[in-house]
């Protein structure tokens, strides 16, 4: 519960006060964002499945964008950073998916 | 299908073994709220996750694509936008030398129109095709006895012309360069249009120069008074010259100019 309203405090948070993102975060932040949310979703199909450790989550969920940030990074310097930062979206979305399912068959039983 | 196989066994494990499935341990999560370090930190983390997030769609949604665009296509974008300034620059002046060059040249055949009118109406009036009004003096010519003849007309229209006289209709015949006087029996044609006694002269000139010309002693009026006629000048203000004659297309002369 407490977890739920972090998230909602961090949304509306970040709505109310618009902060300025530093123009040096700024390429990193979709990627971060997308790594993290992967995170969340693992870490809820953790939850249903009995086995969340929030160690595991943690460590998981810093270093998601840690290295989804690093990617990009590496690829803006190699020059395929566009095309690096497709892959990463890619493969973060088929886990969401991947974890959606399995979240959706304990919710759902289908 | 492997893993949805695999996931399947995981769960009818968790049916089997314990009695707490998926749903309700969710709900035990939701409520009642507990403060434990393990919620603190999710919440901490998922704080950040809401933070960016919003951020995110914020600052994709205000500033447009370009806001989230990385160097390289920030420069590309530029220099197209270059490019294409350039390009429009270039039809723009082009469009704009087309439009001051149609100006000038709608302008100059305006001009040449209006010039080929007035030049039209003044040939008009010369070559007896369109009526013309001005200053200038009538002459009435009573013959009672029959005296006058077409000579005597046609010195009159010299002295008329010599006077300066600009447009001249006899009775209902405009007088122009190749009018002609002939007799025939006894009766005068003026350009094979026979024409009686009282011959009436409309001239357009400078009546100060008309009259005078043909009052002067041993002039038109005096001749005429020798022979049993009677001639009358008068100045008016506003002659009336509207005896027409239709425009006639030259077979073989053509203009040597152009």
């Amino acid at each position: 519960m407490i977890a739920v309203l972090g998230l909602v405090v961090g949304v509306v948070v970040g709505l109310l006060v618009r902060p300025e993102v530093p123009a040096v975060v700024e390429p990193y932040l979709p990627i971060a964002v997308v790594a993290a949310l992967d995170a969340v979703f693992g870490g809820l199909r953790a939850m249903l499945d009995g086995i969340f450790v929030d160690k595991v989550f943690v460590v998981s969920f810093l270093s998601n964008v840690v290295v989804a940030a690093l990617i990009v990074f590496l690829g803006d310097k190699l020059g395929v950073g566009a095309q690096l930062s497709t892959g990463v979206v890619v493969v973060l979305g088929i886990r969401i998916f991947s974890n959606a399912a399995a979240i959706r068959r304990h919710v759902f039983r289908a | 299908m492997s893993a949805e196989e695999k996931d399947e066994q995981r769960e009818a494990a968790h049916h089997t073994h314990k009695e707490t499935t998926g749903r309700q341990r969710l709900l035990a999560g939701l409520w009642p709220p507990r403060i434990s370090r393990a919620q603190l930190i999710v919440a901490l983390l998922l704080f950040g996750l809401g933070l960016g997030l919003a951020i995110q769609v914020n600052s994709t949604s205000d500033k447009g694509a370009l806001r989230g665009a990385r160097q390289e296509d920030l420069v590309r974008i530029l220099d197209e936008l270059d490019d294409r300034t350039q390009r429009l620059e270039e039809e723009k002046q082009r469009l704009v030398a087309q439009r001051s060059e149609l100006e000038s040249s709608s302008d100059q055949a305006e001009e040449a129109r209006k010039q080929t009118l007035e030049k039209e109406r003044q040939l008009g009036v010369l070559a007896g095709t369109v009526g013309a009004q001005g200053p200038g003096i009538t002459l009435t010519i009573n013959d009672p006895q029959g005296a006058v003849e077409a000579d005597r007309l046609l010195d009159t229209i010299q002295e008329l012309r010599a006077a300066g006289a600009e447009a001249i209709q006899i009775n209902d015949v405009r007088v122009v360069a190749n009018t002609y006087f002939s007799e025939v029996d006894g009766g005068i044609q003026i350009d094979g249009k026979k024409i009686a006694a009282p011959y009436s002269f409309k001239v357009i000139g400078k009546p100060q120069d008309l009259e005078p010309a043909l009052n002067i002693p041993g002039g038109v009026v005096q001749t005429l008074e020798k022979e049993q006629a009677t001639a009358v000048v008068q100045r008016l203000e506003k002659i009336v010259v509207n005896a027409l004659r239709p425009a006639k297309r030259p077979d073989y002369a053509r203009s040597s100019s152009q």
